[in-house]
């Protein structure tokens, strides 16, 4: 069947508008319900952080979240802040965003308060391979990066240092490497800017 | 003319089984095979996008103007694959993180497109959906295979359980997707195989 030229265009315009109309439709319908499994997911992430329980429904996750833990900024940079019972700041969350090997690498890096141990590490967002650099999401390399003595010009590397074990990837090499340095760029760059106020 | 629905199901899960008989789909065979959680959810998902393009494309076969087509078909699968990804995201957290860029991946698969060409174009849409959903569950059934493999022998797993009961070494080789093109030219040896005796055998 042939078919001119202006049908083209107003078929072409026609059915554009109607998936366009249909995918905005959906997204609008979903949007809160992802925009609410962002945030569950971020606050999980800080809980993980700081050693407490992430499990439970969302209203538990968001009642442990807001009972010890605010967001705050100090020296520039924004943060949460875990304080103890009486108010006193604990431990803190440093949000931090770095090169990956295949896009950009999110997560959040916990300190304590003392700034002289590295209580955890998590990401938030990653793209690097599934299976292989994908795999720094799993409790196994996550974990390695509890409680860490850190002074003021720590370098982490990987294999034995000062008593801690860091594993790396195997077959993950470069993805092993760039979590490492965004890791020492944040306890450079971040850590010792906090340690700044800390001080005065 | 028209086929029977047991011959669009047995053509297209086995006779011209996408992946193994048309060689089509091959980059995310390779890419989410390792774990088969996300092969399954992939399948899912690839299957839902060409039964719904095959049928939408059928239904507006008569009226797509004829230079146009490919981009109406792109412009069909692209809302489809978009609503996949926001379902996924929506209600699957872990899983939509996990497939990462391969959902939206789904657009650029060939099964589809080559469906809707060499079907949908010019079949009734009742049958072209059956037609792209057995061609999905196809592909799905050969992911699965090939993850079966590479998942118990690369993690020890099968759907996220721990089966490794004699303690082997995993093999590392598995996860990564050099693998996934070891099995799938194996699988695709074997049923080639099979296909040339079935030929010889009726010759004689």
């Amino acid at each position: 069947m042939k078919k001119g030229r202006i049908y083209t265009i107003v078929f072409m315009l026609i059915i554009s508008a109607v998936f366009t109309f249909l995918l905005a439709g959906a997204n609008s319908l979903f949007l809160p319900k992802i925009q609410e499994n962002a945030r569950l997911a971020d606050m999980r992430a800080v809980l993980y952080v700081f050693n407490l329980s992430q499990d439970g429904s969302a209203d538990e996750v968001l009642q442990r979240f807001e009972q010890n833990i605010r967001q705050t900024t100090i020296s520039g940079i924004d943060l949460y802040e875990y304080s103890s019972a009486d108010g006193q700041p604990e431990a803190y969350a440093i949000p931090f965003t770095g090169r990956g090997l295949w896009g950009s690498i999110s997560g959040y890096l916990g300190v304590l308060a003392k700034l002289d141990q590295m209580i955890g590490l998590v990401f938030t967002d990653q793209s690097e391979t599934p299976g292989l650099g994908g795999r720094i999401d799993e409790l196994a390399f996550r974990e390695q990066f509890r409680n860490i003595a850190i002074t003021a010009n720590t370098t982490l590397t990987y294999g034995q240092t000062d008593g801690s074990q860091i594993d790396a990837i195997t077959g993950a090499t470069l993805t092993s490497n760039s979590v490492m340095r965004i890791i020492n760029q944040v306890l450079d760059t971040t850590v010792s800017k906090l340690g700044v106020t800390g001080n005065d | 003319m028209t086929e029977k629905v047991r011959d669009v199901i047995s053509r297209n899960v086995w006779k011209e089984n996408q992946v193994l008989r048309m060689i089509l789909g091959i980059c995310s065979s390779l890419a989410v095979t390792n774990l088969m959680v996300n092969s399954l959810v992939m399948g899912l998902g690839l299957t839902f996008v060409t039964a719904l393009s095959s049928l939408t494309i059928s239904l507006l076969r008569n009226a797509i103007p004829h230079r146009v087509r490919m981009i109406v078909q792109t412009l069909i699968i692209a809302a489809y694959v978009i609503l996949v990804d926001i379902f996924l995201k929506a209600n699957m957290t872990d899983i939509s993180k996990a497939l990462g860029p391969y959902v939206g991946l789904i657009i650029t698969n060939c099964i589809i497109m080559g469906r809707a060409e060499a079907y949908a174009q010019k079949n009734p849409p009742l049958l072209s959906m059956l037609d792209g959903f057995f061609a999905g569950i196809g592909y799905t059934i050969v992911l699965l295979i090939i993850a079966l493999f590479r998942e118990f022998l690369g993690f020890g797993t099968i759907f996220g359980f721990n089966v490794n009961f004699i303690g082997f070494e995993t093999w590392t080789i598995m996860v990564m997707p050099p693998a996934a093109f070891f099995l799938i030219g194996i699988l695709i040896w074997i049923t080639s195989n099979m296909f040339a005796k079935g030929k010889a055998s009726k010759a004689k």
